[in-house]
């Protein structure tokens, strides 16, 4: 399978038992080798989105077909072909990061050199600690090598950024650019829109369980400047982020 | 097969995991031999039971040999000390009966013994020990008696000593500190580990991969079985060598009563895991179920203790059906096909306890 839609989602619905509505019919496809990116507020449906895509979360009806298989029928063999990081997943204590690799890769029945893997992250001279003595950045430098042990074609980034400095932000930008230029497909959601613009070549916006667009960032940035709309402050050629990494450097600090 | 791969490596991480929690080790291994040796000690300095000191002033024959009869009664232990040693001793309750042999006794006059008198004291307050070493040293100064003298006995006593168990209080509490050791190792370190899990999301991680969740639980349960084993092997073979611990029975039989036993507490544990939204309500809802058990189910004295009406509840505890097949295996060798009663307790249990575990069991 190596059409240029590697994933298509039509209709998706969630309602939970006692009735909220979390997702209300989402349709988006996700192209071969890009980063897509969904954002919205919290409680817009992006995390619920992603579980029922990911196998985790039964659907309340529509269809996902991922790498040509039916996500919903066949939760398990989708599970084989994609790497996900969770929100908020912690890994198991007293396990050394090459374990855990080692771990993983065996849950997906691969066989994968932990160094090289962990290198991949910048994290090879930490592969003797434990998960309890990573920093923010490097855990979640860590959870994504997790998602990748099985060579995935798509790689599920929830919120990967949320909590860290910009220094480590920085830094796991260059990584997901370093999975995408591997040929892997990301899909990815943030609260944080400079992430969204320099990262994914295409977004949704969700709100209410809804998309509300659908473009590259570029051109949703254009349909609103034509819509006739003017910034309420003036632009600067830069940042306070762009001022704060100018003083304290990019180099990380963990 | 790269399903059995997959498992064999969950296991392998999982037993890792198991043996660097310090805690888990302290309480599954070191904890029940510190207890098993408390116990042993105790039972072992119970020892001989009555305390004799002896003062000889003869140097006889029949002095020497009354000594040697003294010392074959395997009931007493026995010191030579002075006089006012022995008085000292008796003073104090280190001795039950101070033996006195005169300076004349076994002297022979004309063929016979000249009279001379043995004297014993005892300690007033506690005469039992006193009583019976009496009885058995007027028997040998009798049998002393007639040997020297060339008298037939008239009437005597035939006894055969026949060989039974020689069980001790060690052998009957092994089995029970090993089935506390297999109920809490099943009850605490699933609920515990598996509710942390639950709540920080490794749970979650692990149904994102292509594992079906069951092999994960049923990886954890194969590893507390394995360590349930072992935990088994230590403490049988530390109570073998150090405090003579008999297994009469099969040791097959008794390591499957050990796995059944250790299958039922998993199945508490998994419940409470599954039940327990938090990892402070795990310790009182285990200690719940388990403190009771303990008190209940004849782990360190007999059940026969209780009276009737409790007994028709305590026989049926599930930990009351693990020990008592551990205690009819090593203690009287019976084999567990011939505990259908206790058999029957367990399966039932185990229905009953994964029962609850699949109702109350949630991933998150």
């Amino acid at each position: 399978m190596s059409s240029t839609i590697v994933l298509q989602v039509e209709n998706l619905v969630k309602t939970y038992d006692n009735g909220v509505e979390a997702v209300k019919g989402v349709s988006f496809h996700v192209k071969r080798g890009e980063v897509f990116g969904i954002l919205g507020p919290n409680g817009a449906g992006k995390t619920t989105t992603l579980e029922m895509i990911e196998g985790l979360r039964p659907i309340t009806s529509g269809t996902i077909i991922l790498d040509g298989i039916n996500a919903v029928q066949h939760p398990y063999k989708i599970k084989e072909r994609i790497g996900i990081q969770l929100q908020s997943s912690s890994f198991f204590q007293n396990l050394r990061l090459n374990e855990l690799i080692e771990m993983f890769a065996a849950l997906y029945g691969c066989k994968v050199d932990p160094l090289k893997l962990l290198d991949d992250v910048g994290l090879k001279d930490k592969a003797r600690a434990m998960v309890k003595e990573l920093s923010g950045g490097q855990k979640q430098r860590f959870s994504i090598a997790t998602t990748l042990v099985n060579n995935p074609v798509v790689v599920f980034l929830d919120e990967p950024t949320t909590g860290l400095d910009p220094q480590a932000r920085r830094n796991l930008w260059e990584l997901i650019g370093q999975i995408r230029e591997r040929g892997t497909t990301v899909v990815l959601t943030t609260h944080y829109m400079d992430e969204a613009q320099s990262l994914c070549d295409r977004i949704a916006i969700m709100d209410d369980g809804k998309i509300v667009a659908l473009d590259s960032p570029g051109q949703l940035i254009r349909q609103l400047l034509a819509r006739g709309f003017t910034p309420r402050t003036e632009v600067h050629a830069a940042t306070l982020e762009d001022v704060f990494l100018d003083l304290t450097g990019k180099t990380l600090r963990d | 097969m790269k399903t059995v791969k997959s498992f064999v490596a969950m296991v392998k991480a999982s037993l890792k995991m198991f043996m660097r929690n310090k805690g888990t080790i302290v309480f599954s291994l070191l904890l029940p031999m510190v207890m098993l040796s408390v116990f042993g000690f105790l039972s072992s300095n119970s020892g001989p039971a009555i305390r004799l000191a002896i003062t000889n002033h003869s140097t006889t024959e029949m002095a020497a040999e009354f000594e040697k009869e003294l010392v074959q009664v395997g009931a007493f232990s026995i010191e030579t000390l002075s006089e006012a040693e022995a008085a000292d001793a008796l003073g104090k309750g280190h001795v039950d009966l101070h033996v006195i042999v005169p300076e004349r006794f076994g002297e022979m006059k004309d063929g016979r013994p000249v009279p001379e008198q043995i004297e014993t004291r005892f300690n007033n307050g506690k005469p039992q020990g006193a009583q019976i070493a009496n009885l058995v040293i007027s028997q040998i100064v009798n049998s002393l008696d007639r040997k020297f003298t060339g008298n037939a006995p008239m009437l005597s006593i035939k006894t055969t000593g026949v060989t039974v168990n020689d069980l001790g209080y060690f052998d009957f509490v092994l089995p029970g500190i090993l089935a506390m050791t297999i109920m809490q190792l099943g009850i605490f370190s699933v609920a515990f580990s598996f509710v942390a899990w639950k709540l920080n999301g490794a749970l979650r991680r692990i149904q994102a991969t292509p594992i079906h969740p069951f092999q994960f639980v049923l990886a954890q349960a194969v590893v507390r079985l394995i360590v349930v084993i072992m935990t088994a092997t230590v403490l049988v073979g530390f109570g073998a060598w150090f405090f003579d611990f008999h297994m009469m029975g099969s040791y097959i039989d008794f390591a499957l009563v050990c796995i059944i036993g250790a299958l039922i507490f998993l199945g508490v544990g998994f419940s409470i895991a599954g039940w327990a939204r938090e990892e402070t309500q795990v310790a009182p809802v285990a200690n719940l179920v388990q403190l009771p058990l303990l008190l209940l189910s004849g782990i360190f004295f007999p059940a026969e203790v209780f009276p009737k009406w409790l007994q028709s509840i305590t026989n049926f505890l599930p930990l009351t059906y693990v020990v008592d097949a551990m205690r009819k295996i090593a203690n009287e060798g019976t084999s567990l096909w011939e505990l259908p009663g206790d058999l029957l307790g367990m399966c039932v249990w185990m229905a009953v306890t994964y029962t609850i575990a699949v109702k109350l069991f949630r991933w998150e």
